[in-house]
């Protein structure tokens, strides 16, 4: 299979982004030149999963580079390993075989506390289920990786306020999440991915359980806080409107990358098709 | 040109921090989960409640002049307690199962094992303490109504409250264990379960 290395993509990387985008300065790294632009790097990722008696490649040996800032969207059928890529990057699982980088530094090595650092402060993730903690208010779920981050609990809730305000729940601070609906439990999540100002968001298929109007609403929100914070999204994805806001799109299939694309360029593969 | 496949040394230049165990952030979180669970929470006390009264009306019980009516009643009342002791290591273990989505979504958060295990366990050690302690003074004062209202003054004299401190000590004790001990094993398994696992569990 055709497998595309990443960094002949990124070697070549010359967007038509303002100066101010932070994702601009990341754009002119080359390989093995990949340091304090690049947030993720994976290299040889292989993820098997045992069940029963057979053996399931999830994963068969991804590289990705990330740079810093960059909105890549990750997409494929489902059981292509999207979701065990989103995993395995977030340290959520431990791959089999093979490394993942974040900001230089090779998750395997890291302790608990460590990784729990890194999850609290690094990343933030976004679910396809929402995952609000159910008895918590809007609020409350959003101060709580601060508090575990060791923010006071004063600071924490000025902050977590403001953040909601932000996604556009300035009245809806005290709701818990069944008082609330898919699309504000969404933001309730995505203000509680930003809460600790991360460098990372992991967003699995983030807009799945939505209406189309709501899904959109939440694709330009989270472009919208990577632009103003510049912070690197990862977003896998069904949908075909995230491919207009992306920076890069990597399509999966069977645990590989079977394709990595700039925007620019699918856009011209559309309209080739266009033309047809 | 790839990168090796080596694990590399830690760059010097970024400092990854730890998280480290907060006591009062788990005590909160413990004391928040039986606040947000207010109807769960007060089943429970109860239930802890009647396995602490039936204890200690069981051991301030009058030596009765007849031993098979007294066993009897020792039976009775040792059957009971057996029962509200099954219903609380259930509770606890219900509670706790129910919960491992949150506590995988909490990991994802920065949690730690010691976190999601020591405010389970500390939530457990509070029901049990409040529910043994309501027990203890529901069961006391029954002994107490049902002695005076069948002897009178008499009462006083034939309950056995020597050694009243030892028992109701039990009986506190009986209650911490019931729902520490219901809580252990879930707990123990939520705190090492890997976040996307315990997120999978409930759905």
């Amino acid at each position: 299979m055709d497998r595309f290395e990443n960094a002949a993509d990124g070697g070549d990387a010359r967007r038509e982004m303002s100066p101010s985008d932070p994702a601009a300065s990341a754009a002119v790294f080359l390989e093995g030149d990949a340091r304090a632009d690049t947030t993720v790097m994976t290299r040889e990722v292989v993820m098997e999963y045992r069940m029963g008696m057979a053996v399931i490649r999830a994963l068969d040996g991804i590289d990705l580079t990330i740079p810093t800032g960059e909105y890549l969207s990750i997409m494929g059928p489902s059981g292509s390993g999207k979701t065990t890529l989103f995993n395995v990057i977030g340290g959520l699982a431990k791959p089999t075989a093979g490394s993942v980088f974040i900001d230089e530094i090779d998750v395997a090595q890291l302790d608990a506390g460590e990784l729990a650092w890194l999850r609290c402060r690094k990343i933030g993730y976004i679910f396809q289920s929402y995952n609000i903690v159910k008895v918590m208010t809007a609020l409350e779920n959003v101060t709580l990786p601060m508090l575990f981050a060791g923010v006071p609990p004063d600071e924490a809730r000025d902050r977590g306020a403001d953040i909601l305000r932000r996604v556009g729940l300035a009245d809806r601070l005290l709701h818990t999440p069944r008082e609330l609906s898919g699309g504000q439990q969404q933001r309730v999540a995505i203000a509680r991915a930003f809460a600790n100002r991360p460098a990372i968001i992991l967003a699995d298929e983030p807009t799945a359980n939505l209406d189309l109007r709501t899904g959109e609403e939440i694709i330009h929100l989270m472009k919208e806080m990577n632009r103003e914070q510049g912070v690197t999204v990862i977003c896998s994805t069904h949908d075909h409107k995230m491919l207009d806001i992306s920076d890069r799109i990597v399509w999966m299939k069977d645990g590989r990358i079977d394709k990595l694309a700039r925007r620019e360029d699918v856009a011209i593969e559309v309209s080739h098709m266009a033309e047809k | 040109m790839k990168a090796p496949l080596e694990t590399h040394p830690k760059p010097e230049a970024w400092q990854i921090g730890r998280l480290r165990l907060r006591p009062r952030l788990v005590f909160a979180m413990a004391v928040n989960s039986l606040r947000l669970r207010i109807s769960r929470t007060l089943l429970t006390v109860l239930t802890i409640a009647t396995a602490s009264a039936f204890l200690i009306f069981l051991l301030t019980l009058p030596a009765q002049a007849d031993p098979a009516e007294r066993e009897g009643w020792l039976l009775m009342l040792g059957l009971c307690l057996l029962v509200s002791m099954a219903g609380v290591l259930n509770t606890m273990l219900m509670s706790i199962t129910q919960r491992y989505r949150e506590i995988g979504t909490i990991k994802c958060l920065g949690a730690l094992d010691g976190f999601v295990l020591g405010s389970v366990m500390v939530e457990a050690a509070l029901l049990g303490l409040v529910g043994a302690g309501l027990g203890l003074l529901a069961g006391t004062l029954l002994a107490l109504g049902l002695g005076v209202a069948e002897f009178g003054g008499a009462a006083f004299a034939h309950l056995r409250f020597d050694g009243f401190a030892w028992k109701a000590g039990l009986a506190l004790l009986t209650g911490l264990l019931l729902t520490t001990l219901g809580a252990a094993l879930p707990a123990w398994i939520a705190s090492k379960m890997p976040p996307m696992e315990a997120m999978r569990g409930e759905k």
